[in-house]
């Protein structure tokens, strides 16, 4: 049995999140700044109707910033009642997984990301990182609080 | 409401509701055309007939159907007037009636075959028009209002009625004469006689005995009133019916327009809706809001697109009256759903007297709760966010204010303490709710001791410090109170999360006031938008207290003592130098413009604070969502907007923002 999995580019690396996180994707243009928020903190964009915070995953993950470009997007996804975009480079692909590819990163590699790689499969021949988003998104308090 | 299916589930219902109110319109219609061919008049018919119209001009409106709108409409100008002339209808009246009744009714089923009605009849609507003008043109004053007792007017046919009326309208007087038949009377007049006397000189329409109570004059009880058109004078008549001018009242006349339409209004208010309650889940309620939202973000758009079409040159008078005209529905429509989503503050209070008894049961105090809340209401959504910040002070009051009863006694009070809540309407937006104690006040030596800060000189100051988090308020800690928490929570309750205000009064030995001041809904607010750093921004204009244009001349640079790169600065103003800052230097932005700025003067407690911003926009209503996701709460932020751009717009809350400042400024010195 294979999982559905959203896969998307940052820098130079593929990512996955199970596609049943996913609410939608959309791409990208620019954000609404908001300030006092933690610099990957992106801004807001409204989605359906709904105001939702944009992470620059990029930021999130120490890497240069990025201008927008055609194939930027934001892969929007839920995690209970709250609901975040997630800024990439890329994403346009929905691959199916079986569980039992994912693999335990090697230690270094789990401590170097700082949590965010939960796991890592192989997708036909490319290496395909499973990011834990809730950690991505996670709650840390902004500056004024 | 944009996809076909929710359409359709709307427009069952719809048809369902249209017909039965044809339905009863029919059947009204039906009773008053019986009654015109009796020469009667049906009141009540007319004014129900009013109400289906009334009703099905909203149905429709709701769903989108003009034709029935325009028809409806036209059909209910014309029973308003029949309404002012006490349900005086004309036959050519009655005729359109039937025929706009019909045309709805056949568009009514177009739409239940799922086609587009028809639209309105321009011959049917210049009939209703021309009806209309008739009627204004001579003021309705052919219209005769008869008055008669209730319990001797049952005993009038229509046609005697009618009889009165029209005598009256024939430019002759309708009167009432009494007369009291007595075996002592000294012109020794019968009844008898006296019909034959008054016939003379009237025409009886008809003639009523009436019990009176007995007295010298009138032996038997009894009088008779004469109902009579006459052209004779007051004592012609007076002595024909061997009575003076008292004994003669005038029963028909002109009837004066404001009571009249008075009535309709009341009517509609009082029998349509007294006791009729529809319970409505809050789910339904937010929808519909939701939904009004976003006819107001629609109406920014359409505004925009005038705007720019009076930018190319096109003449667009009538079109901006148009959205000037869909800018007062929307308010009145946005009033009218507030409205069903308000509850009392009696409601949402009563639990209070029963938490107090609980919290007293055990406890060596007694506390009398008075409530004096009165009729104000609040939004459901701001009412269920301030109720755990009230619960909490009551809390307070009751374990920490109020000194046990032996202590009341030493003190010389009464032995049970009061605790009273009391609420009035601040502004046309703002609820003041205030909960005093006649306690023992608060001890702001102790305070500051346990915070570990100077004492507090003034009472805003003391309830900045008890709002610290983990500063307590309590000598003790309590089961129910606990300590250290909770001001902070009712201020971020109050403050932060509704925007209102908390303030505090309190007096040793005398008891301690807090007051809330919280807005009465909190989804759309009245915004000023501008522009710094490239952003765009809006701020609610309750918080500005004025925008001054920044003269350079009267900025001065401050000495700053830490904090490398920031520069501080201060706007003379009045004689007063009020602490400058430029919003986008505070947001990190880069200014997109060197040139003067406006200052929006904001104040926070005692102090105003100028804040530059490089361009306003304007004003505008604007739907405040509130930004709930932790990585975007920040201060100085209380939600964003749409202002039609399908892009959020921050709205700023710079009293908050100033709070930031001066603490940030407190804890750098």
């Amino acid at each position: 049995m294979s999982v559905l999995h959203v896969l998307f580019k940052v820098a130079d690396a593929e990512y996955v999140v199970p596609a049943a996180d996913v609410v939608q994707m959309e791409s990208f243009t620019t954000a609404t700044f908001v300030p006092g928020t933690r610099a990957h903190v992106a801004g807001l964009v409204q989605v359906r109707g709904q105001v939702v915070p944009v992470i620059d995953v990029r930021l999130r993950f120490n890497l240069p910033k990025l201008e927008p470009t055609l194939d930027s997007r934001v892969v929007i996804v839920k995690d209970g009642a709250r609901t975040v975009a997630l800024l990439v480079d890329a994403a346009r692909e929905v691959v199916r997984i079986p569980p039992s590819d994912f693999h335990p990163p090697p230690e270094v590699v789990s401590r170097q990301s700082k949590g965010f790689v939960k796991s890592v499969a192989t997708s036909g021949n490319r290496l395909v990182m499973l990011v834990d988003f809730q950690k991505i998104i996670g709650e840390e308090p902004n500056h004024a609080e | 409401m944009s996809s076909p299916v929710d359409l359709r589930g709307f427009l069952a219902g719809f048809l369902g509701e249209a017909d039965e109110h044809l339905t009863s319109a029919n059947a009204n219609l039906v009773a008053v055309e019986q009654s015109l061919a009796k020469a009667e008049t049906n009141p009540r018919a007319v004014r129900e007939l009013f109400r289906s119209l009334h009703t099905i001009k909203g149905l429709s409106a709701m769903v989108g159907v003009e034709p029935i709108v325009e028809i409806s409409h036209a059909m209910e100008t014309v029973l308003r007037m029949a309404d002012l002339a006490s349900g005086r209808l004309s036959e050519d009246a009655a005729d359109l009636l039937q025929k706009g009744l019909h045309a709805i009714d056949e568009r009514v089923r177009a739409l239940a075959k799922g086609a587009s009605p028809q639209p309105a009849p321009e011959s049917l609507i210049d009939a209703f028009s021309a009806l209309e003008a008739r009627g204004t043109s001579n003021g309705g004053g052919d219209e005769i209002v008869l008055e008669i007792d209730a319990a001797l007017a049952s005993k009038f046919t229509a046609g005697e009625k009618q009889q009165l009326a029209s005598a009256a309208a024939a430019g002759k007087r309708a009167l009432r004469v009494d007369f009291t038949p007595s075996p002592g009377r000294a012109d020794g007049l019968s009844i008898t006689a006296v019909r034959e006397r008054v016939g003379r000189v009237a025409d009886i329409v008809k003639v009523v005995p009436v019990s009176i109570p007995e007295s010298e004059a009138s032996p038997g009880g009894l009088c008779f009133a004469l109902f009579v058109v006459t052209s004779a004078e007051d004592g012609v008549l007076g002595d024909a019916a061997g009575s003076d001018s008292s004994g003669i009242v005038a029963v028909a006349h002109r009837p004066r327009v404001e009571p009249a339409r008075a009535e309709i209004e009341r009517d509609d208010g009082s029998d349509a809706h007294r006791g009729t309650f529809v319970r409505v889940e809050v789910s339904r309620l937010d929808e519909a809001l939701e939904c009004l939202s976003s006819l107001v973000v629609t109406r920014f758009k359409l505004v925009r697109a005038v705007a720019s079409l009076a930018a190319s040159g096109v003449d667009v008078r009538d079109l901006s009256l148009i959205v000037g005209e869909t800018g007062r529905d929307l308010r009145d429509l946005r009033a009218a759903i507030v409205r069903t989503r308000m509850v009392t503050v009696r409601s949402l209070l009563e639990r209070v007297p029963l938490m107090v008894r609980g919290l007293t049961r055990d406890s060596d105090r007694a506390v009398k709760v008075i409530l004096e809340t009165g009729e104000a209401e609040l939004d459901k959504s701001v009412a269920e966010r301030v109720l755990p910040a009230i619960l909490h002070l009551v809390r307070n009051a009751v374990d920490h204010g109020i000194e046990t009863r032996s202590e009341r006694l030493r003190a010389g009070k009464p032995e049970a303490g009061t605790l009273r809540i009391t609420c009035s309407q601040h502004s046309n937006t703002e609820l003041d709710l205030t909960l005093s104690d006649d306690g023992r006040g608060l001890d702001r030596d102790a305070v500051a001791k346990r915070a570990n800060r100077p004492v507090p000189e003034s009472d805003a100051e003391l309830l900045d410090l008890i709002a610290l988090p983990g500063v307590s308020t309590a000598g003790r800690v309590t089961t129910t109170s606990g300590r250290g928490l909770g001001m902070d929570i009712v201020k971020r309750i109050v403050v932060g999360d509704l925007g209102g205000a908390l303030s505090l009064e309190t007096e040793p030995g005398v008891g301690t006031t807090f007051t809330l001041r919280v807005p009465l809904t909190i989804t759309i607010v009245d915004a000023f938008s501008f522009e710094c750093g490239g952003e765009r921004f809006v701020t609610p204009i309750g918080a500005v207290e004025e925008i001054v244009e920044i003269d350079p001349a009267h900025v001065v640079r401050v000495p700053v003592a830490h904090g490398g790169g920031r520069d501080a600065k201060m706007l003379r103003r009045r004689g007063e130098g009020l602490p400058l800052f430029g919003l986008s230097g505070l947001f990190g932005l880069k200014p997109a413009s060197t040139g003067p700025g406006k200052a929006l003067i904001i104040r926070r407690q005692a102090q105003q604070y100028a804040f530059e911003v490089e361009r306003m926009l304007g004003q505008q209503e604007v739907v405040v969502r509130p930004l709930e996701d932790p990585l975007v709460r920040v201060t100085g932020v209380s939600g964003s907007t749409d202002l039609g751009d399908g892009k959020p717009t921050l709205v700023l809350d710079l009293v908050a923002l100033c709070g930031t400042i001066s603490s940030r400024e407190e804890a750098l010195a």
